[in-house]
């Protein structure tokens, strides 16, 4: 309030009251435009994610939430808005520097200077490209505002020094892989309890790992070994192709042989049976009348032969010398010396 | 008169006004104040914010925060214990917890960060030279977790990985928090915690080290290639061990299948035919006569065969017993 009596006014106020009525009209003009002001001053409207301090004479007097509120006028009591249902976030290795709209896609900034947030060694000495993002709502805007300076920047320390402690602590195929979950839950819950111990007034609403790479240089190396792991199991997925392909294959035709067989024992014995049958049969008849069975069974294979045979001779018994008239040689049987019968 | 009257009135005001304003000061939320006395501090520093007195013209108000300060230093470049030369840039968190001293020491904030600068950086060095890469990187208490992501990490470096570490990030950090305090608090200051923020290899290591890498991943590589073919090897060994043994096991059963028929077939011929051998002999020679490929061959009989007895003589012979 002292600073508005301004010395050099009033004494501009005390010159003109010598001036009499016309001098007294404008002091009480440029009083009213004074008072006009302060009394602007005493109200004020918050947004409902707001939250607003009221501070009197500099201390924290009280807090009010959203709608139309009122206050000493300016110089007695002032206000500090917070955005305390605002979710607030903090970009680690990349920006984004125009957020989508409606079916656009985001772009992000990606340079030198992010590299140097987001390269971090990992606990098997390699160096990892990691880029996350912290998201955060002010809890208490008391301590947001006035037990922490410049909290953002503290956050954003914090959240470097966590992650690099956690992703330190784990292997760079881990991180890469299985682990991401595990490392943002980790840090979320380390840089909370660091925040609560600075009594920074912050609630960490998420932490999310976003690209985790390789740094540039050893990207196509990874890629390699992915391929590799690719090839690995394609050659034995083919192998296995090829012994599931075989094997039944191999069954089956061992299957065909072993029933063949059977076929043919089966043909086998019965052939033999029947053989043996016929035989006993036609023994039963010969037992009967030998000599003449025999005969007749001698006749009658010999003229089953003898019309198959391509060339006959006779000869009679007391012949001895058979082969020297025999143009053998030849192949050419002179028809004279035979007759078929 | 009048006028007398009001130009004291006006006097009045202006000294009051003078006087008032030199009695009352405000603090700020978040801040602290020390009363100087003609330049000598008196009394204990101010440090709930509001409306406050003082004497007018003689006092003198310096208003300091109470709030949590940043220190942040310059990355430096270090040589850890096994002569790696890293980046290291570490931050910190103070506060000025004796208003008095701080204005008695350092002055200002600017002050405050300077000497900060000197004692941080300088325990940072002496702990980082003292420390193996390792050791800033890990924490003591970890330990190489079991499972298939040492898949892809080579057998020496797991032997590396499995090495205990004498002291960890944790026990770093620590230590150089606790070095740092004991030099600052003659400043006033309460220094509150000091964090490695980054690490990272100077350009020159970070080159050899992507180049390790590099070599590492095109090794594994070429591991899980022969792995494959390996394991495609074992899979065709096997089948083809399986189709041999299908196969034989077949030849086997046929075999002794056939065998057991011929058997069979041998035992019953030998029934029926042991009943006559010797007219199995003849019905058997005689089938196979006719049986027998007789076609384009030349046969020679003589006239005292049977078939052909009756065409040098008809009359009849005694009998003969056929061969």
């Amino acid at each position: 309030m002292e600073q508005r009596y301004d010395p050099e006014k009033i004494l501009e106020e005390m010159r003109s009251h010598f001036q009499g009525f016309r001098g007294w009209r404008i002091a009480a003009g440029i009083l009213g435009a004074f008072l006009l002001v302060l009394l602007w001053s005493t109200w004020f409207t918050v947004q409902p994610e707001e939250t607003v301090i009221i501070q009197r004479f500099g201390a924290v007097h009280r807090t009010v939430g959203p709608g139309l509120h009122f206050k000493l006028p300016d110089g007695i009591e002032r206000v500090r808005t917070v955005p305390t249902a605002r979710v607030l976030k903090e970009e680690f290795g990349f920006q984004t520097t125009a957020v989508a709209i409606a079916g656009q896609r985001t772009q992000y900034a990606d340079s030198k200077a992010y590299k140097d947030v987001s390269l971090m060694l990992t606990g098997d000495l390699n160096v990892i490209d990691v880029q996350w993002i912290v998201q955060y709502r002010i809890e208490d805007p008391i301590r947001y505002l006035f037990w922490v300076r410049d909290t953002r920047q503290t956050i954003r320390d914090i959240s470097e020094s966590v992650m690099r402690r956690v992703v330190g602590n784990r292997l760079g195929s881990d991180v890469l892989t299985v682990g991401r979950v595990a490392v943002s839950t980790e840090v979320k819950e380390e840089m909370q309890k660091i925040l609560t111990e600075y009594e920074a007034g912050v609630r960490l609403v998420t932490v999310e790992l976003q690209d985790v790479t390789p740094p540039d240089p050893v990207k196509p190396a990874f890629n390699e070994v992915n391929e590799a792991r690719q090839d690995r199991e394609r050659t034995i997925n083919q192998a296995q192709e090829q012994a599931n392909r075989e094997i039944p294959k191999a069954r089956g035709e061992a299957t065909r042989t072993i029933s063949e067989a059977e076929g043919y024992t089966l043909e086998r014995v019965n052939r033999a049976t029947g053989e043996a049958t016929r035989f006993r049969a036609i023994l039963d008849e010969y037992q009967r009348a030998p000599e003449v069975t025999r005969r007749r069974l001698y006749l009658e294979a010999i003229g089953a032969i003898l019309p198959e045979a391509k060339a006959l001779y006779i000869v009679d018994s007391e012949q001895k010398a058979l082969v020297p008239w025999l143009p053998v040689e030849s192949g050419q049987l002179p028809q004279a010396g035979g007759s078929k019968p | 008169m009048n006028n007398i009257v009001k130009v004291g009135l006006g006097v009045f005001v202006l000294v009051a006004f003078l006087v008032l304003s030199g009695t009352l000061y405000t603090l700020e939320e978040g801040q602290q104040a020390v009363i100087l006395q003609f330049g000598r501090p008196v009394g204990q520093p101010v440090t709930d914010a509001g409306l406050h007195f003082k004497l007018p013209f003689i006092q003198d108000v310096r208003r300091f925060e109470k709030r949590l300060l940043i220190w942040d230093g310059d990355p430096n470049q270090i040589p850890t214990k096994g002569r790696e030369f890293i980046w290291v840039d570490t931050t910190a968190r103070w506060r000025i917890a004796d208003a008095k001293k701080f204005l008695e020491s350092v002055a200002t904030e600017d002050g405050a960060q300077s000497r900060l600068n000197d004692i941080i950086d300088s325990v940072v060095r002496d702990q980082v030279s003292a420390s193996e890469l390792v050791e800033l990187v890990r924490s003591a208490s970890w330990e190489v977790p079991p499972g298939e992501v040492l898949e892809e990490v080579p057998a020496e470096m797991q032997e590396e990985l499995k090495k205990k570490i004498a002291r960890g990030r944790e026990e770093i950090t620590r230590t150089i928090l606790a070095e740092a305090r004991k030099i600052i608090p003659q400043y006033g200051i309460e220094l509150v915690d000091v964090r490695i923020k980054r690490l990272n290899y100077v350009d020159s290591v970070q080159e050899k080290v992507y180049a390790r890498m590099v070599s590492e991943r095109k090794r594994i590589a070429a591991q899980f290639r022969s792995e494959g073919e390996g394991r495609s090897a074992e899979i065709l060994g096997t089948m083809e061990k399986a189709l041999r043994q299908i196969r034989s096991n077949a030849y086997r059963q046929v075999q002794e299948i056939q065998g057991k028929g011929d058997a069979e077939a041998t035992r019953v011929y030998g029934e029926a035919y042991g009943g006559d051998p010797e007219f199995y002999a003849f019905s058997r020679t005689l089938e196979a006569y006719k049986e027998g490929q007789n076609k384009n061959s030349v046969m020679i009989l003589t006239t005292d065969s049977d078939y052909y007895r009756y065409l040098k003589k008809a009359g009849a012979d005694p009998v003969r017993p056929t061969p």
